[in-house]
């Protein structure tokens, strides 16, 4: 029986997902999809639910909907709209602005390992940030300076790959070097930093939901109303451009423009989400690849990548409070981990079905 | 020498004659004075030639003579440094790349297939050009996709993902998706390259019968007896120029072979077609067998 490929009918079959919506390809993974987002977000429901009530003042599940809409006790008000709903929501938000911004990465860079944590774009933001909170304190908002740094990491990708976006693996190559460039630039900030403010800027480095405010919820929150939007429109040509630029050209889009504007977009999401949680690691490399996976979608799904991006960091969020050591872990540390274990199942499975 | 049987001995051809409609329509694809480079090379000077409507072209030449350059430049993949392309006699470079798209598909020499798609999905693309934001699907696609894949009969693969496709199924499922696009002019860089013999043969029959349906079709290859055998009208290129270009009876000459090529050899009819068939001379001993 093990004679490859002669047993092509049943292999087929077994291939393709079982939702038969009329003979349409598109149709098909499209359900899926769908199924896919609805079952993420059930799953940062359930989170969401177990970070807003558990904890040091619990909030019996009975009681939230009270409780959120102003009938709680002052203490357990004071708990969830000042510390739990901020620090969630943000999780949320920056979880799927991190999904988008890698979608449109790896689809640009054709590659799994083109996502911004990987090509500098998160350490160019936090070097941003380190330079306008430590370096030169009082100049600029650290969302300014992530902004910029993100800007000039992507800048240097741009001229350091010789032929702007459009080499993808000179991209990865380029961005890895302006990662490690931004990251000695992060250390050499900290070595000048007073004892505290090191130790806060270390945290946030790692990565972390702790302490958010509303002001950062309306920041990520505006970022993505806009973005996301946007990110949608491209995906198309994106699907294409991805095929290669000559065959984008005869369908009828200029991969150039189409990538010019999707890094764009996905520059602008991981500054915000970089300035609001830090650069969370890996949720920007996994949570498109699981969502590509899951969805079993040949391009990049931006709905699937936000679900699961926002998916992965509340539920890593949720474990970084609640892990039984005593200490309240940097979120970061939790999504390497997850993440990077998640992704390793994912690939093994791949493997052994030999699609990778 | 070799050359004992040129074109010449082989009946006139009969340009003109055959299509006379179409001799006096407008090329539909035509560039003039195109000059095209990479970076600083470049590889095709003041360089003018037309495309015959409804006429089977062939680009034919040796490496690096700037064929594929030429076609990349008709399909507006690559943006010429001076001179233009007409399409219909308006400048193609005018044109919104969208609206071209639904006049020119192209088959480029290594396009990327997406991971895990099916053959459907990626044949459905080619509709790309006849969709809108909110129109991204519709009977008209439907028939189109399902009329492309009963040309190139890959129906039975529709549900198929394409890299688990053979080199030549993986062709006809690229030239499905171009055809999707419903285009009059087909574009081809290099269709049959990695292909053994009998699919190389399986994607020219396919381009023969596009082209008795009616569509005008340019190919570059480098095969030259494919070329003569398929080809209606031939441009034979060398060093970034036009050397030859007309019906294959006429371009292909042993001299002009030993020209373009560096290639002595004999032309004789082809057994099975009657069109010039290049019989490469023997290595070395040609002159003892002389």
């Amino acid at each position: 029986m093990s004679a490859p490929t002669l047993t092509r009918p049943d292999g087929a079959e077994a291939r393709v997902p079982v939702l038969s919506l009329g003979p349409l390809g598109a149709l098909h993974w499209k359900g899926r999809a769908v199924l896919v987002c609805v079952a993420m977000l059930a799953l940062a429901v359930v989170a969401a639910l177990l970070t807003l009530t558990i904890g040091e003042l619990g909030i019996p599940l009975r009681e939230l909907p009270d409780v959120l809409t102003g009938n709680g006790t002052r203490a357990q008000e004071w708990v969830l709209r000042t510390n739990r709903l901020p620090r969630l929501l943000v999780g949320a938000l920056a979880g799927a602005a991190f999904g988008v911004a890698g979608s449109i990465f790896q689809s640009v860079t054709r590659n799994p390992l083109g996502s911004p944590d990987v090509i500098g774009l998160g350490a160019g933001a936090a070097a941003g940030a380190a330079a306008a909170s430590l370096v030169w304190p009082g100049f600029v908002p650290a969302s300014v300076g992530a902004l910029a740094g993100a800007g000039i990491a992507i800048g240097a990708v741009y001229v350091g790959s010789g032929r702007g976006f459009a080499a993808p693996y000179r991209m990865v190559v380029t961005g890895i070097a302006i990662g490690a460039m931004a990251l000695a630039f992060v250390q050499l900030a900290l070595a000048r930093a007073t004892r505290e403010d090191a130790f806060a800027m270390a945290a946030w480095l790692n990565g972390s939901l702790a302490s958010r405010r509303w002001s950062d919820v309306t920041l990520i929150a505006l970022a993505l109303l806009v973005l996301i939007p946007t990110a949608l429109l491209l995906t198309r040509r994106l699907q294409l451009v991805e095929m290669g630029d000559d065959a984008a050209i005869g369908l009828g889009v200029d991969p150039t423009r189409t990538r010019n504007l999707a890094v764009g977009v996905a520059v602008l999401l991981t500054s915000a989400a970089v300035t609001v949680s830090g650069p969370v690691a890996f949720v920007a490399l996994t949570a498109p690849q699981i969502a590509r996976r899951l969805t079993r979608s040949s391009g990049p799904g931006m709905v699937a990548a936000a679900c699961t991006g926002a998916t992965v960091l509340v539920v890593a969020d949720l474990l970084a409070q609640r892990l039984p050591f005593g200490v309240q872990y940097p979120v970061g540390v939790v999504t390497a981990a997850l993440g990077g274990v998640y992704l390793a199942i994912l690939l093994i499975r791949e493997w052994r079905r030999g699609a990778v | 020498m070799t050359s004992v049987t040129s074109s010449t001995s082989v009946p006139t051809h009969t340009a003109g004659g055959a299509h006379p409609a179409a001799a006096f329509a407008e090329p539909p694809l035509r560039a003039d004075g195109l000059t095209l480079a990479y970076d600083k090379t470049v590889v095709v000077e003041d360089l003018s030639v037309s495309v015959p409507r409804e006429s089977f072209t062939v680009i034919i030449g040796p490496n690096g003579c700037g064929k594929s350059t030429l076609l990349r430049a008709l399909a507006r993949t690559l943006v010429p440094r001076s001179g233009r392309v007409l399409l219909d006699g308006a400048p193609i470079s005018g044109l919104r790349t969208k609206q071209v798209a639904k006049r020119i598909a192209l088959l480029p020499q290594s396009p990327l297939a997406p991971e895990a798609i099916t053959v459907g999905d990626l044949v459905a693309r080619g509709r790309y050009p006849h969709q809108g934001l909110l129109r991204q699907w519709s009977a008209t696609d439907e028939v189109a996709v399902r009329d492309a894949l009963e040309a190139t009969e890959v129906t039975n693969l529709r549900e198929r993902l394409v890299s688990e496709l053979s080199g030549g199924q993986r062709q006809r499922v690229w030239l499905a998706m171009a055809l999707a696009q419903q285009t009059d002019l087909l574009l081809l860089d290099e269709p049959t390259t990695f292909l053994d013999i009998a699919h190389q043969l399986e994607v020219m029959d396919l381009c023969a019968h596009l082209h008795e349906q009616g569509r005008t079709l340019v190919a570059v290859l480098h095969d030259i007896n494919q070329a003569a055998r398929y080809a209606t009208h031939l441009i034979a290129m060398k060093d970034g120029a036009v050397v030859a270009q007309g019906d294959p009876q006429e371009v292909i000459t042993a001299e002009r072979m030993a020209d373009v090529f560096g290639l002595a050899c004999r032309v004789v009819p082809d057994p099975e077609t009657g069109t010039p068939m290049v019989v490469p001379a023997r290595r070395g001993g040609h002159i003892r067998h002389a």
